[in-house]
């Protein structure tokens, strides 16, 4: 508990500053889409007129802009990146920070056993990431409900922001069990971070080359698309199935890694 | 009883050299020094002992319980003070203390008191603005609070002016009379024998010598050095138990441990104008371990 408390403490600052980020990103994109609706301007028409690659880049695609919540299915794709950058370094970080700081010669002297470590971590880690998602829920329901209410819009977000919860425990997934496994801490955040550049890129190659459909399954990011949850297909539970098995995988090569590895002082 | 014991313990790093074969024990109620110069292996052996690192081979048991699996039980009767004390920056010292304190069932208040009062230390500051050696003073107060009955200590007087240092050898033999045993490793020659009743010296990760500070002072160790008439062949004297052999024109100076009646025969066979036989210091007997190739 001490532990988990420590780290919640340690956190907290981060936390703030992503949330201003989430609060300009998601009142900044929606404002935008007030701009275009009262200008009378057709954003779809925008956007049918641009290459196929650009809409990838820009994540439209199907998603139907006209409307808020449309306009807000937009704006996630970059909410998720976000969501996935915080995880992601949460994760590597909250595990090799002790190493980075040399605090872990204080830490390993204390009656706690490296298992109860990560524990308490990973406690902590999904505290923060359950905060993540709910200051980005409240602030999504709130803008999108200012252009367009409806009940309907609210238990959307909340699917939404539903996926993007599950996205992010895969990204502090792989974050934790890389941290565990890196014998040089510094290391750790940037093959992290790396990582999770990599499936963005490929999650639009994606999009834009349907031979590469079958890669889809390896890319987190193809997993709660929004414009899938926001057409009411709900999630799929083949992905649901797979961001288990893919958590409960590193989560436990975290557990046996740190467990076998010298730590570096 | 040993509280430590330490066998064949192995450590390598690829191909580097960390320490080989290291085996000795700690009795319970003593002060252990362990001693040799930097990058000898010190730091690898405690922190194997603590599991931080595991070994490539051997074993090490302290209170009787395997270093490894009772990793985190034999910890709670532990205090360690690392050679580099690295903390957690943003915390002042108290709330460092009081996270220290929270992994140990105990209510260690009191005791936090006692120690900041005794080392001076200011329990309100915050520990980016401390000076690298109330950095220290953090780090001793923070393996003592929980009154461990095993005290590891890594080169503790880095950073300490010497009235502190005092102090805290003070406050050391004050914990080790109540019965806490101590494991002191250090560079430093003059505060071992200060301190410490046996000492393990150990060379490019391997242990040189076992023995109690006493008989190393004692062990028929003389300096003699010799003044001749005529100038004598050095070799002369290179002889079983003769090391840190000299010599200066006519003068040799030379250490000398064993049957002190074969020396002297040796030095009736030759004209010698003056001599002198001293007991060395410990640090003449120390330095022909740190320098003599293994």
């Amino acid at each position: 508990m001490n532990i988990v408390l420590r780290e919640l403490m340690s956190s907290r600052k981060s936390l703030i500053w992503w949330s201003v980020g989430l609060l300009a990103m998601i009142t900044g994109g929606m404002s935008k889409y007030g701009g275009m609706q009262s200008s009378g301007q057709s954003a779809n028409d925008l956007f049918a007129a641009m290459p196929k690659s650009l809409q990838a880049i820009f994540g439209v695609s199907t998603l139907d802009i006209s409307t808020a919540l449309g306009y807000y299915g937009l704006i996630f794709s970059y909410l998720l990146l976000m969501a996935a950058i915080y995880a992601v370094m949460l994760g590597a970080n909250s595990i090799a920070k002790e190493e980075r700081d040399k605090t872990s010669e204080f830490l390993m002297a204390k009656p706690v056993s490296r298992s109860r470590i990560i524990t308490s971590k990973l406690a902590a880690a999904i505290i923060l990431l359950f905060l993540f998602n709910l200051i980005t829920f409240l602030l999504s329901a709130m803008m999108v409900n200012y252009y367009d209410s409806g009940a309907e819009i609210t238990s959307k977000i909340a699917a939404l922001v539903g996926g993007m919860f599950l996205l992010q425990l895969i990204f502090l997934a792989i974050g934790t069990s890389i941290a565990a496994v890196s014998k040089r801490p510094k290391l750790a955040t940037s093959i992290a971070t790396g990582i999770l550049l990599l499936t963005y890129i490929l999650s639009i190659a994606v999009e834009l080359s349907s031979k590469l459909e079958n890669l889809k399954y390896i890319i987190p990011f193809k997993y709660f698309e929004a414009k899938y949850i926001l057409a009411g297909d709900g999630f799929d539970a083949v992905f649901v199935i797979l961001s288990v098995v893919i958590v409960v995988v590193l989560i436990n090569a975290t557990y046996i890694l740190y467990q076998k590895r010298d730590l570096n002082i | 009883m040993n509280v430590i014991e330490i066998k064949n313990l192995t450590k390598t790093y690829g191909n580097a050299r960390g320490i080989e074969n290291v085996s000795f024990h700690v009795e319970e109620g003593e002060i252990f020094g362990f001693i040799g110069p930097n990058g000898a292996g010190k730091s690898t052996t405690l922190r194997t002992l603590l599991s931080i690192i595991y070994p490539t081979s051997g074993s090490a048991t302290v209170f009787g319980k395997d270093s490894v699996q009772s990793a985190s039980e034999i910890k709670k009767d532990i205090g360690y003070l690392p050679s580099e004390v690295f903390y957690y920056d943003r915390m002042r010292v108290k709330d460092l203390l009081n996270y220290s304190a929270s992994f140990y069932k105990k209510d260690c208040r009191k005791r936090i008191q006692e120690l900041a009062e005794i080392m001076d230390l200011d329990l309100s500051k915050r520990i980016d603005d401390l000076s690298y050696g109330n950095r220290k003073k953090v780090g001793i107060v923070q393996g003592l609070l929980h009154k461990p009955k095993l005290i590891i200590l890594d080169e503790p007087t880095g950073g300490l002016d010497p009235l502190m240092q005092q102090k805290f050898f003070d406050l050391l033999k004050e914990e080790n009379k109540k019965g806490t045993t101590i494991l002191f490793s250090s560079h430093i020659l003059s505060e071992v024998q200060k301190m410490c009743d046996r000492v393990a010296i150990i060379k490019e990760g391997k242990i040189i010598k076992v023995e109690k500070i006493s008989t190393l002072k004692e062990s028929n160790h003389k300096k003699i050095k010799v003044e001749t008439k005529v100038p004598v062949d050095v070799d002369f004297f290179d002889a079983d138990g003769v090391t840190n052999l000299e010599a200066t024109n006519n003068t040799i100076s030379f250490l000398f441990s064993g049957n002190i009646n074969l020396i002297m025969r040796k030095l009736s066979e030759i004209e010698l104008s003056n001599v002198w036989v001293d007991e060395p210091d410990l640090e003449e007997i120390f330095l022909h371990y740190y320098e003599k190739e293994v």
